[in-house]
């Protein structure tokens, strides 16, 4: 790695460090103006009761007070504070319950996704415009173009309820199934059509017909040298396909029930638990920042060609 | 090529295996899976206020006294940890004292003994400012909770030191005095607030969060809790009572999705569960009758109107007392605009009855009538409004011969044309939805306008508090069986006032009389205002003693505050739930409460 190459990426780490507090500050003060509050319910509490919590989580400080001590607890201690509405709960403990299950979810479904992905698009390239080809063709065009909480839906429906064969609750092992399904369609849709194209295109290249020619076995120059090049275009498309997990998880999870970080976000914004909101967006900011990191560098890596400035 | 194929092939087959993993159906009867709502905000009986939360603390605790259901299917309220239900004694200054002694051979969960000093501790934490629990107000009948909840403007307490009068005499006495004589207070007993926690327990602020440091002194111990998926209790040891626990194990799933808990439920995973998707409702009462239940919950849907909001046309000239007089008119006239059957049959389809007055039913006279057939003064109907199939006709002719006194009627299109325009807010919610646009087709049946605005639940929640709509959609659920609880929140000062009454403009109205001159009180007001009225009417009902007398001024405040049609009733709010054929022995208590622990499974 040149020098040029470490400075790129320490530059980029800068801007994603910036990006994040950007992140932070303006959820702290947009969650702030939302109406509504952390203690407010069906049956009020008393005025007493509601100062003392107020006081007691910092509340009845000035806002930009309390966003210097938030941003003070979570850079020098990595400190969440506590949750509102769990009470006698660290928020840094929900997120960790969470993220077990929804790194779980994430990492299967971005995986299967890749691999039946590249496997379906080369295969539906190399039968270009023969049955196969076509239903694979029409399959992934369906799941790219219909939204999770439908495949959801149906598949719960399907699976779980018509023909009993999967839980419907993503809560045990056998449950994250058809949560990790529905995940991966769009991905590996997608992944499947670029993979297609894009061998497609590699395929129609001067090299191939040249390694061809020289006698290189089929199978060579495939895996060799087609498939290595048609992967260039996946691989740029590694930052948003985690993106969308990410944000997917949010509607997976709830339909499944499974109990994720994406549901903890969904309903700590229904509850105005504030230290609980700005702990999920911190983490899924820094997340995605990383991920589209990690998936620039890897372009890099790929393909020799690309100048990262 | 073949190669990719086989790799295919393969990836199906791990897809495949995983799929068939392990069989998580219950096949131990001495377990017993259901779900009763989400992941619950706390299990710490002070801080809990919801009904979820209760079920699983009724498990967890023993309180002095508990809920029992005889086997007429009577609910009855018997002692607990108690070993009797005394009869309080009066005392010179009208206070009520109540000694209570421990049965013997009580265990908290690690095996140390159950003390009166215990309960002292446990009540006058739940009843602290410094804790702000929800429902801290529960212990308002205690003597000593007023100096505790009273609070400078800026809302700190100002005796910091304050406790409530209730005393462990020694290691198996407690003594609790109360303000007067309460008819419900063994029912307040059996309430999870008032169940006992141990100092060095909850000196852990995080106590409650984890099964470790969980000690309870219930027929149930908190085995595990895996957050948000499942939470598991296991038969106490040291539990008194322990020989009539019938259910081992109870898995309690954590799920808020309607849809997820009627798929478990179907495939007989979850022998109860507590919710069932709405367009489910007519379906399932004919395909599984035996298992789907309609139970009372003492609850009432309703609407309500914001005082403030001018209805008048402008060119009527009223003023002050005139013109709320011809509000409450008003809006009493449209309350007989509604059909309730359709928006039960039609809309609710979960058995509610419609409702014609406020205090729910379920609520009872202290001879054991129904309150809400006592409510009202018409001998034709139960309550405020004849809300019968066949009324709807005469209520609607009705409705609109008064509202002509006020708004120009045009004969031809039978239609007002001068009511000024309303906006009905609700939280975002499809039954909510439902409702709200058949009162708007209702209200413009006769020309009305009335717009619909949803609100997300916390935003809603507080526009409504603040007094920021014209008429919204409103619930309440009882915590106790006195009606009081559906009356004195709608005191000026509460903070469930959402009507605002004696708030605003409506603070210096003088539309409202008072007379307790027959029930021995020297209290005599003629237009006076919200606060001169029912304010004292409600404070002077909390301080009586006289039972009878007590509930006839509860009929009274309900009479005034119907009279401003500030509330309109639409039904009274049923629990529904499924529950296995497989269980037996299993109760819910009217406040929704679920117990399993004397269960088996066929």
């Amino acid at each position: 790695m040149n020098s040029k190459t470490l400075f790129y990426i320490l530059k980029r780490i800068v801007l994603a460090l910036v990006t994040v507090w950007i992140v932070i500050t303006i959820t702290f003060f947009v969650m702030r103006a939302i109406p509504g509050g952390p203690f407010l319910g069906e049956k009020a509490i008393s005025a007493s009761a509601q100062a003392a919590l107020e006081k007691k989580y910092g509340l009845d400080k000035p806002l930009h007070e309390q966003y210097f001590t938030y941003l003070g607890d979570v850079v020098t201690k990595f400190d969440f504070g506590p949750s509102l509405k769990q009470r006698g709960r660290m928020v840094i403990d929900i997120i960790a319950d969470g993220m077990k299950t929804s790194a779980k979810l994430g990492v299967i479904s971005a995986v299967a996704a890749l691999i039946v992905g590249v496997v379906l698009g080369a295969f539906a390239a190399l039968r270009r415009n023969k049955l196969v080809d076509k239903v694979i063709m029409v399959i992934t065009t369906a799941f790219v173009s219909m939204p999770s909480f439908i495949i959801g839906s149906l598949m719960l429906a399907l699976f779980s309820v018509k023909l009993g064969l999967l839980p419907a609750n993503g809560t045990t092992a056998a449950g994250l199934i058809l949560p990790i399904i529905t995940l991966a369609l769009y991905p590996m849709s997608y992944i499947t059509r670029l993979t297609r194209s894009s061998m497609l295109d590699v395929l129609g290249q001067d090299y191939i017909r040249t390694a061809k020619a020289k006698g290189v076995s089929g199978t060579k120059v495939i895996f060799g040298h087609a498939l290595k090049n048609s992967l260039i275009p996946v691989i740029t498309y590694f930052g948003p396909m985690l993106a969308y997990i990410v944000t997917g998880s949010l509607v997976v999870e709830q339909i499944y029930a499974v109990p994720g970080i994406g549901r903890a976000f969904v309903s700590s914004i229904t509850n105005r638990d504030y230290p609980m909101i700005m702990g999920t967006t911190i983490v899924l900011a820094t997340l995605i920042v990383i991920m589209n990191l990690v998936s620039d560098i890897l372009y890099k890596v790929v393909d020799p060609r690309i100048n990262l400035e | 090529m073949k190669k990719i194929i086989a790799l295919a092939l393969a990836l199906v087959m791990v897809f495949a295996l995983a799929a068939c993993g392990k069989d998580t159906k219950t096949s131990n009867v001495n377990s017993l899976a259901v779900c009763v709502g989400s992941e619950p905000d706390t299990i710490d009986p002070a801080l809990n206020s919801a009904v979820d939360g209760a079920t699983y603390l009724v498990h967890l605790f023993s309180g002095l006294a508990k809920w029992k259901m005889d086997d007429s299917g009577k609910f009855e309220i018997v002692p607990d940890a108690a070993k009797e239900l005394v009869e309080g004694v009066k005392n010179e200054d009208g206070t009520v004292t109540y000694t209570y002694t421990l049965r013997d051979g009580l265990k908290w969960s690690d095996g140390k003994d159950v003390t009166a000093a215990d309960f002292e501790f446990a009540w006058n934490r739940a009843a602290s400012a410094e804790l702000g629990a929800d429902y801290g107000y529960m212990f308002e009948v205690v003597d000593g909770y007023n100096e505790i909840s009273e609070a400078d403007a800026e809302g700190n307490p100002v005796n910091p030191d304050a406790k409530l009068n209730v005393k462990a005499v020694d290691e198996k006495t407690l003594e609790v005095t109360l303000y007067n004589e309460v008819s419900y207070w063994d029912e307040l007993l059996a309430f999870p607030v008032y169940f006992p926690v141990r100092e060095d327990v909850v000196s852990n602020e995080a106590w409650a969060t984890d099964p470790k440091t969980y000690v309870c002194n219930g027929a149930y111990t908190l085995s595990a809790w895996d957050h948000n998926s499942l939470i598991t209790l296991k038969k106490n040891e040291h539990y008194v009572d322990n020989e009539e626990i019938t259910m081992e194990t109870l898995k309690f799933y954590l799920s808020d999705d309607a849809n997820n808990q009627l798929s478990n439920f179907k495939n007989g995973e979850w022998q109860l569960i507590d919710d069932v998707p709405t367009n489910e409702i007519s379906s399932l009462k004919t395909s599984n009758p035996d298992e789907f239940v309609v139970a009372g919950q003492i609850g009432t849907y309703y609407v309500c109107w914001n005082v403030n909001e001018d209805i008048l046309p402008a060119d009527l000239g009223l003023t002050g007392a005139e013109a709320e007089k011809a509000r409450a008119e008003i809006r009493n006239a449209t309350a007989l605009l509604y059909d309730r059957n359709y928006i039960v049959d039609e809309i609710g389809q979960a058995g509610q009855v419609p409702a014609s007055s406020f205090v729910a039913m379920g609520m009872t006279n202290p001879d054991g009538t129904e309150f809400y057939k006592t409510a009202g003064d018409s001998k034709d109907y139960d309550g405020y409004y004849d809300v019968s199939a066949e009324a709807t006709t005469s209520n609607f002719d009705k409705a609109i011969e008064i509202l002509k006194k006020y708004y120009k009627y045009d004969e031809a299109s039978k239609k007002f044309t001068n009511f000024p325009t309303l906006t009905y807010l609700y939280n975002t919610n499809e039954g909510h939805k439902a409702i709200g646009e058949y009162l708007q087709s209702a209200m413009a049946n006769i020309g009305i306008t009335m717009n619909l605005e949803n609100q997300e639940w916390n935003t809603f929640l507080q526009t409504r508090k603040n007094g920021d709509f014209s008429v919204a959609r409103n619930g309440w659920l009882a915590d106790y069986n006195d009606p009081i609880c559906f009356l004195d929140m709608w005191v000026t000062a509460s903070g469930n006032n959402d009507v605002q009454f004696g708030k605003g403009a409506h603070a210096g109205v003088k539309a409202y009389s008072l007379d307790l001159t027959k029930y021995g009180y020297d209290v005599k007001v003629e237009n006076g205002t919200w606060a001169e009225t029912y304010d004292v009417l409600i404070s002077t009902i909390k301080s009586c003693t006289d039972n009878e007398k007590r509930y006839e001024m509860m009929h009274l405040a309900e009479d005034m505050l119907m009279s401003t049609g500030c509330i309109v009733p639409l039904y009274f709010y049923t629990d529904i739930y499924m529950i296995s054929k497989t269980v037996d022995g299993f109760f819910s208590n009217p406040l929704g409460y679920k117990y399993f622990m004397y269960t088996t499974v066929k």
